[in-house]
């Protein structure tokens, strides 16, 4: 017994050994401090699983391994993370430099040969990007000019400021600047053998090289699993599956204190499931650290199966504006709603006829913040006066201003008549992802119904919905409020602005932007093009206080005019983690954007404990 | 009882089985000879008031033989001068005559009455029907009112004793704390004051159907006591009030889809059955196609196209009015193979030969032949109905707040959260049980009832 084991432990060794010959961080890692992190030394192994609804949410991993080339750090100020150092000169010159001897997960080497393949290979290759460089790339339409050094450095030189860049590195969906080059070569017209491009796109029945060269290197959804990645897992399931396991990246670059090299777990694996017996799966302990597809309802069920399902539930503060916000459709198809929308005594009205104290008290327990669609109090750009804006109830005051913009009207069961005689029936559609909204939806119709306005929920489907939303097909929608809640000025204030057509409350405004004018529609009153006015300067800002001052204009309008219409704010998010997961935080704000989800928190630290 | 008397009498009669529905096609089919005597009357009617004569006449029961001894010698031309009267000869007692001449519809009843089980359905329905008159005065609430002070209440007891001293039926006050542990709002009975309920009182304003205001309920707490003999909801809605309102609609649903379905079902499948023929053919490939689309899907199709705008009210008919449109083939289905067999009838023929149309037909002549058996089959149906509109509301497709139905009510109820947390508010599943349940015994005895000469 003891001779086996030890022959077990010596091939172990041996194992462990040989892969390091071959594999490894980079010379100079990312050393994370972990007594200033509050964290635990760990120790490498285990496996951590979690369940997801569909194999789309792979993409999560992405966002929950948090490896970028910088990323957010506690306090919200960018530190390189990929990188080695960076280097800027007045927000226009960017010198990158990459670690020496860091490789991809298959153990190629990761050097500026992949930027410069994606700069030039496919950013500016018209034929995979027909419509140029992401936005974040270019200032007034103009290109940088990209030097690569060496084989480590290269440089982003603008002619004016581009405060986006870094953050778009940052983001929870990055803007990737690389690619891993050796790999996507192979897709790739101008270096593949154009015999082999022919047969694959035959066996993969697409159209052309470019579809094949996207389905195969996409990073920020990593289906591929063959593709290389620098994150702390990888994937090596071929979707779809039910069943989709990651594989710890053996050439990760950041280690412990100790210098261990991270992560510590093995493998994340996801188990497809239903979205709505998520819960019920996680009150079992199916799963060790879950938090997407649970609610704050699902709490207390959740707390009941805590000892019998060996796991511990956390409350984490979300950092979304508002947990919900009606979305009012400035563009909608129909005159007269299109007229009442882009009233701003309508939206005004619409917000103080909400009873958000009782929506904080009957949904939210109690611990939620009424508020506007607003920042946080946690964020340095929050001003009282931004939560305040109009979501104060005041009946009084909200019938004035219905009564005012032409809505005084009744018809006979004492609902408001639209000045062009219809009845001002508000339709609001959801993506009908969760009963909480239809619930809060629920109340706010009764609320309306004491300023005469009919409400009715469609619950829809999130594809649906965003499609709709676009064709300006909806009156109001709903979705979840600025994903930003914690903004620090540093951070693009893109929400705020009409810029892209997915933004509910303007989607043809945002169009006309991202079309550069081709299409959509150019927005009409003097705060739109404001707002859209201080974004352009934004990110022409050069320094920190210009851009405190532009989001403070901006915030200031966009809450004043009521482009969307907060609801709570604080809303808690349960997260289910298993008693053997260690080093995952007491307590950190749950938001897609900065924190990454857990992202910022660092998963490549979590370890089993036995 | 009398089913078994009606059998022993008629057996003697060559022609007994006239009387009995099922097998009439056939007498009728071998007496094809006999000239037609039929009248205006229906078919059916005339078919059994001969029966009836012919049961008069037995030829076994005459006492006492009017034929001279045997080798008498010829006989004399005997003319018998009493009244020729059909009745004298079997004078039936008043009890037999009860029987013989007893109504279709009667007999029903007396085979009907020996179903206990449905007899006791019937009258649990009945009760349940008639309460949805007065849905909102037993309720109660009015089932919409929140009581924010008063969510996720569990189900409460209603006391007759406070300190050993009869006060007749009370509550307890109930103090809530918030747990912060759990998050759930913990509530603790507070057996200081009892609080009496009071009876025929007013209490919340509620429009009865929709109409008249009015706030008289049968049974109310005082002011702002709790009362909740079911529990509440997340939104602090009285569980009892909303399962009682509820019954309003997912009762209802049933009987106005069996109608529709109903009008369908007897209009097309009777057409086909009696032209036959081409018509026939489409009607049948029409119910073929429909009943291989699966019901679900196609529910689900037809509750999209309706309008978020519509008013409950209105969807509510809608939904009727779907469930209706995709439930008459089976139904139609039965009303042809019954048709094509009945209008090779001579009363049929003899209907068609005095120049009544087609409708008259089908309709005066044709379909009273099965009314019983279409009555049962309805009776069966109208639970497919209640748990169709059940269905579709679960998925959210159905009704839609504010209106509410059994359906909607257990729509709300399928997290898991309830299902760990909050039982209480699985509840509506126990009456579309027991409905579903009393419907099945009702039609099970009515379909036995439907043909009492068996």
């Amino acid at each position: 017994m003891t001779f086996f084991k030890s022959l077990v432990s010596a091939l172990a060794v041996t194992a462990v050994s040989a892969t390091a010959a071959f594999a490894g961080p980079p010379e100079q890692p990312r050393v994370l401090d972990f007594d200033a992190m509050g964290k635990t030394i760990g120790k490498r192994g285990g496996t951590l699983t979690t369940l997801m609804a569909k194999p789309k949410d792979v993409r999560w991993i992405t966002v929950y391994g948090g490896a970028r080339l910088v990323t957010w750090d506690q306090d919200y100020n960018l530190t390189p993370d990929i990188l080695e150092s960076i280097e800027v000169e007045g927000n226009r010159i960017f010198t990158l430099k990459l670690r020496k001897g860091h490789m991809w997960s298959d153990g190629q080497p990761f050097t500026t040969e992949d930027f410069r393949y994606w700069w030039e290979d496919v950013a500016q290759n018209d034929q995979l990007e027909p419509s140029g460089p992401p936005r974040e790339m270019l200032v007034d339409g103009k290109l940088p000019k990209v030097t690569f050094i060496d084989e480590l450095t290269v440089r982003y030189e603008w002619e004016t400021v581009n405060p986006v860049f870094l953050t778009a590195l940052a983001g929870a969906s990055p803007t990737y600047i690389y690619m891993p080059a050796h790999f996507a070569r192979q897709y790739h017209e101008k270096y593949a053998d154009p015999a082999k491009i022919t047969s694959l796109i035959e066996s993969e029945k697409v159209q052309n090289w470019t579809s094949l060269h996207k389905r195969f290197t996409r990073q920020y959804r990593p289906e591929n699993p063959d593709m290389p990645s620098l994150q702390p897992w990888t994937n090596s399931t071929k979707l779809p599956s039910e069943r989709i396991i990651f594989k710890r990246n053996p050439n990760y670059h950041r280690v412990d204190s100790n210098g261990t090299q991270l992560p510590y777990l093995d493998e994340v694996i996801l188990n497809m499931a239903s979205s709505a017996i998520i819960a019920a799966k996680a009150g079992t302990g199916e799963t060790d650290l879950q938090a997407r597809y649970i609610r704050f309802d699902n709490y207390a069920f959740l707390k009941q199966g805590a000892d019998k399902g060996g796991y511990n539930v956390l409350l984490w503060p979300s950092g979304r504006g508002s947990e919900m916000t009606l979305l009012p459709n400035l563009n909608t198809k129909d005159e007269g709603f299109r007229a009442a929308m882009a009233d701003v005594r309508v939206r005004r009205a619409l917000s103080m006829g909400i009873d958000r104290d009782e929506i904080n008290e009957a949904i939210f327990f109690g611990l939620g913040r009424p508020q506007a669609n607003s920042v946080l109090p946690d964020s340095p750009l929050f001003k009282q006066e931004y939560a305040d804006a109009w979501a104060m109830r005041d009946l009084d005051k909200a019938n004035a201003l219905l009564d005012e913009a032409g809505f005084d009207k009744k018809d006979g069961e004492g609902f408001r008549i639209m000045p062009d005689g219809r009845p001002f029936e508000i339709i609001v559609e959801t993506a009908g992802e969760s009963s909480q909204e239809t619930d809060i939806l629920q109340l706010i119709a009764d609320h309306w119904k004491q300023i005469a306005v009919k409400l009715f929920v469609k619950p829809s489907q999130r594809d649906i919905l965003r499609g709709r939303v676009s064709n300006g097909e909806t009156v109001m929608s709903t979705w979840q409020g600025l994903n930003r809640g914690l903004a620090t000025a540093q951070m693009n204030p893109e929400e705020l602005a009409p810029i892209s057509p997915v933004q509910a409350q303007w989607p043809s405004y945002g169009l006309h932007y991202e079309s550069k004018g081709s299409t959509g529609t150019a927005p009409n009153t003097p705060e739109i093009k404001r707002l859209a006015e201080l974004y352009t300067s934004w990110r022409k800002a050069g320094d920190t206080a210009e851009q405190t001052k532009i989001w403070d204009e901006m915030l200031s309008i966009f809450t004043d005019q009521v482009y969307t219409i907060g609801v709570v704010s604080g809303g808690l998010q349960p997260v289910v983690v298993s008693n053997k997961l260690k080093n995952v935080p007491e307590t950190a704000v749950w938001a897609f954007e900065p924190t990454l989800y857990f992202g910022q928190s660092m998963p490549d630290t979590y370890f089993m404990a036995e | 009882m009398s089913d078994d008397k009606s059998k022993s009498v008629l057996t003697g009669n060559t022609l007994t089985s006239d009387a009995v529905d099922t097998a009439r096609t056939e007498t009728f089919a071998a007496d094809s000879n006999t000239p037609l005597t039929v009248d205006e009357t229906s078919g059916a009617e005339a078919a059994a008031a001969a029966a009836r004569m012919k049961a008069n006449l037995p030829e076994g029961t005459q006492t006492g033989s009017p034929l001279p001894a045997e080798g008498a010698g010829a006989l004399p031309h005997f003319v018998s001068t009493a009244p020729f009267d059909l009745q004298s000869v079997e004078q039936l007692t008043p009890e037999q005559e009860k029987i013989y001449f007893a109504s279709q519809l009667t007999l029903m009843w007396w085979k009907f009455r020996q179903h206990r089980v449905a007899v006791w359905s019937g009258v649990f329905l009945l009760v349940l029907y008639s309460t949805i008159f007065i849905s909102e005065f037993l309720s109660p609430w009015n089932y919409q009112t929140r009581h924010s002070k008063h969510i996720y209440v569990p189900p409460q007891g209603v006391h007759l004793f406070h300190d050993g001293e009869f006060i007749g039926p009370f509550v307890y006050d109930l103090k809530r704390k918030l747990n912060l542990e759990t998050m759930t709002r913990e509530y603790t009975v507070d057996e200081s004051k009892p609080l009496k309920l009071s009876f025929f009182c007013s209490g919340d304003k509620y429009n009865w159907f929709g109409l008249i205001p009015a706030d008289n309920h049968l049974v109310c707490a005082p002011k702002g006591a709790p009362f909740y003999l079911l529990g509440t909801d997340r939104l602090g809605r009285d569980m009892l009030s909303r399962i009682l309102q509820g019954a309003r609609i997912s009762l209802t649903i049933g009987l106005i889809g069996i109608t529709v379905s109903f009008f369908l079902g007897i209009v097309i499948g009777g057409a086909a059955g009696y032209y036959g023929s081409w018509v026939d053919m489409i009607v049948q490939r029409v119910i073929e196609v429909l009943q291989s689309i699966p019901t679900i899907p196609l529910w689900l199709t037809l509750s999209a196209i309706m309008p978020a705008s519509w008013s409950p009210i209105l969807i509510y008919f809608g939904i009727t009015i779907i469930l209706g449109l995709l439930d008459w083939t089976g139904l139609a289905r039965a009303v042809r193979s019954k048709l094509l067999s009945l209008r090779e009838e001579d009363y049929v023929l003899a209907a068609q030969l005095i120049g009544a149309k087609a409708p008259r037909i089908i309709g005066r002549h044709l379909v009273p032949g099965f009314m019983s058996h279409l009555i049962a089959s309805a009776t069966i149906t109208i639970p497919t109905m209640i748990l169709g509109e059940t269905a579709l509301s679960f998925l959210g497709l159905g009704l839609r707040e504010p209106i509410t139905s059994w359906g909607v009510l257990l729509n709300e109820a399928q997290s898991i959260n309830v299902v760990a947390v909050f039982p209480w508010l699985m509840l509506p599943v126990v009456p579309v049980i027991f409905v579903i349940i009393a419907f099945n015994f009702l039609g099970d005895g009515l379909r036995d009832a439907a043909d009492p000469y068996k």
